[in-house]
């Protein structure tokens, strides 16, 4: 222990004296953690769908007696994707190469099915295939679903005009032709002049029921339109950038990059020095050597990891955002910024064994790490396999510990399950790196 | 003499990197009192056979033996010292790692020794001549009982190798004894007691400076 102490010092002192490398160290992976961030929102900007207009839509139509501008319909509906107006030609030939993700054509006669308001007019979509297209699927979805809430206000106002036309009668029009009603409330006008007999009875009954029925006719519709209508409600929670997920996959981006780097660089560095030899021959045995380097992460992890925690919780109470303990479960966050760095130091140690050079250590540790990162970010539930890759290495496992810790009501499942993999797989690579720390002899 | 009079050696022991053999089995012992040259051309298995009796290198094959409770020094060809830290904090750190019970004062009586700035600027700025020296210095910590020095005045002034050469010789009068690699005949005939001569990994003479003479060394060396 106290060998391990002598060498955790002596990489302390080095890493002080090389100030570049620790600001770089440093400095290199927060840039990365910012630039997943803009690609991940880049990720969720607007797709380019197509817009294929085969019934050469006017500029304004009349449906029900709403007015709609087209494109100003068009803009205030594509909210989640960006329709470009393309000939049928030119958006089958981008959907080929991918410039759109799908095409909504409007068919030949669209707009006076519409207008008849009797039956459903079609719009032909077409998606593009991959991993993104269940996702565009939704949002084509949306795009339809914003359209028809548009023309819904005008199919039940024209419903509704029906109704007061049954109602009250007089003129109006039906599937463009004029018509002239008597209407309910005429009718019954027209009844009670009649003899009072009993079958003149039944039908002042029913017409009496069918009015109040029908004077419930605007909620009814409404509903039926919308069975279940959201309420927004106004809350001052976390903006994606102070939200639990991105903070903690700062922590775990940032210590895995920097305790990955550091450990190989610096178990490799002992061979580079040709110091070594001079450590094997029974002054630090190969096991002291990967176990100081493992200790150095998870040292490194706790004060790196420990300024990002309480940066983030002091910009949190300073503008008084609610949501997670910023401040109670920092002792937790101890214990999983202790047990990623060693997790990941353990691996690095054995990225350090196996280039046995400083330069050559970091180079791979750099390879390593982006897969590592990127593999923990693809969600399992989508691509399976990446989801078993990522189980295997420290990273998925550090963030969703960080993640428990800070901000879940009851952690202790969660972070409990995500301590004993960081154990087991501090272990493996651990000893993986002792065995293979001999090479670093040869 | 008895092996259990043997301060150090090599049974059978020899090296393997890879397919590549740098060092067939060798037999050789050191014996208290004892000055071994270990001499030969470049390649021939001198610094391999030298880290493996240091304990630096495992023996792919064979085993060294040490009498129980010997320390042993050991200087390799090229220094061996972190260069991010000071001569004055190598020799800290590795005298605690030795065990020496007064670290800084073993640090201090060495850089006095070894003649060493004491400054804090890094090793790795020190001169070629100065890091070998600080190499050296942390050879001779934890009091050892024999040295290994691999061609430990390469880069060393006259003065300098006068003092090296005194430190190991009082080692040995005093009953210890050390082994160094070199290529310099004047240093075998000044302070080797017996040579041991290798060639492509082999063991080719092992006895008595008086018995290596020039046209031995010739030969090896042609």
């Amino acid at each position: 222990m106290n060998r391990i102490w002598l060498l955790l010092r002596k990489d302390a002192l080095v890493l002080r004296r090389s100030p570049l490398l620790l600001g770089i160290l440093l400095a290199y992976p927060l840039a990365i953690a910012v630039l997943v961030g803009l690609v991940a929102s880049y990720a969720s900007s607007k797709p380019r769908v197509a817009l294929v207009d085969e019934d050469n839509l006017p500029p304004t139509v009349v449906i029900g007696g709403h007015r709609f501008h087209v494109d100003k319909t068009i803009d205030q509906v594509s909210k989640n994707v960006q329709l470009v107006r393309l000939s049928p030609a030119e958006a089958a030939h981008q959907l080929k190469n991918g410039k759109v993700v799908a095409v909504v054509t409007v068919p030949p006669g669209f707009i006076a099915t519409l207008k008849e308001m009797v039956r459903s007019p079609q719009l032909e979509i077409q998606l593009s295939r991959g991993t993104i297209s269940s996702r565009v699927d939704q949002q084509v979805q949306a795009l339809i679903y914003s359209l028809n809430r548009q023309l819904q206000q005008a199919y039940i106002g024209t419903n509704l005009s029906y109704v007061t036309l049954i109602l009250h009668g007089g003129s109006g029009t039906f599937l463009g032709r004029p018509i002239s009603v008597l209407g309910l409330e005429r009718s019954q006008r027209v009844l009670a002049r009649m003899p009072q007999t009993a079958r003149v009875r039944k039908l002042e009954d029913f017409i009496h029921d069918a009015r109040l029925a029908l004077a419930n006719t605007g909620d009814a519709l409404k509903a039926t339109a919308n069975p279940i209508e959201p309420v927004y409600a106004s809350t001052r929670g976390r903006t994606w950038v102070l939200s639990a997920n991105v903070q903690a996959y700062a922590l775990a981006l940032t210590i895995t990059f920097l305790t990955l780097m550091l450990a190989a660089g610096s178990l490799a560095a002992e061979r580079d020095e040709n110091v070594i030899g001079r450590l094997a021959r029974g002054l630090v045995g190969l096991g002291h050597l990967v176990w100081a380097k493992v200790a150095l992460a998870a040292a490194l992890a706790l004060v790196l990891g420990m300024a990002i925690a309480v940066a983030f919780g002091v910009i949190i109470q300073v503008g008084g955002v609610t949501g997670g303990e910023p401040w109670r479960r920092l002792p937790l966050l101890v214990l999983g910024l202790l047990l990623a760095g060693g997790s990941l130091g353990a691996l690095g140690a054995l990225l350090g064994a196996l280039a046995r050079e400083a330069r050559s250590a970091s180079l791979v540790a750099l390879l390593v790490v982006l897969p590592i990162v990127f593999l923990g970010l693809i969600p399992s539930e989508i691509v399976p396999p990446a989801g078993w890759a990522s189980s295997a290495l420290p990273f998925t496992h550090a963030f969703q510990f960080f993640r428990s810790a800070l901000f879940d009501l009851s952690p202790w499942g969660q972070v409990v399950r995500q301590a004993v993999w960081l154990l087991v797989l501090g272990g493996i690579f651990g000893t993986l790196a002792r065995l293979g720390a001999r090479r670093l002899l040869a | 003499m008895s092996s259990e009079q043997l301060l150090l050696s090599a049974r059978g022991a020899g090296r393997r990197f890879g397919q590549t053999i740098a060092l067939e089995p060798v037999d050789l012992a050191i014996s208290p009192g004892e000055g071994l040259a270990l001499v030969g051309p470049n390649g021939a298995g001198k610094s391999t056979l030298l880290a493996l009796l240091a304990g630096a290198l495992e023996p792919s094959m064979g085993g060294i033996e040490r009498r129980k409770g010997i320390r042993v020094g050991w200087a390799p060809q090229r220094p061996a010292q972190y260069g991010r830290l000071s001569a004055r904090e190598n020799l800290e750190l590795f005298a605690r790692l030795e065990g020496e019970p007064e670290p800084e004062e073993a640090a201090a009586r060495l850089l006095r020794a070894f003649d060493l700035p004491g400054k804090a600027s890094p090793s790795a700025n020190l001169s070629v001549g100065n890091r070998q020296r600080l190499n050296l210095a942390i050879a001779f910590l934890g009091r050892p009982d024999v040295l290994l020095l691999d061609e430990p005045t390469a880069a060393l002034d006259p003065e300098q190798r006068r003092r090296l050469w005194e430190r190991t010789t009082a080692l040995r009068d005093a009953g210890g004894a050390f082994a160094f690699a070199t290529q310099n005949l004047d240093e075998i005939r000044h302070y080797a007691d017996r040579v041991a001569a290798l060639r492509d990994g082999r063991l080719v003479f092992d006895g008595s400076a008086d018995d290596y003479d020039r046209s031995q060394a010739d030969t090896l060396f042609a």
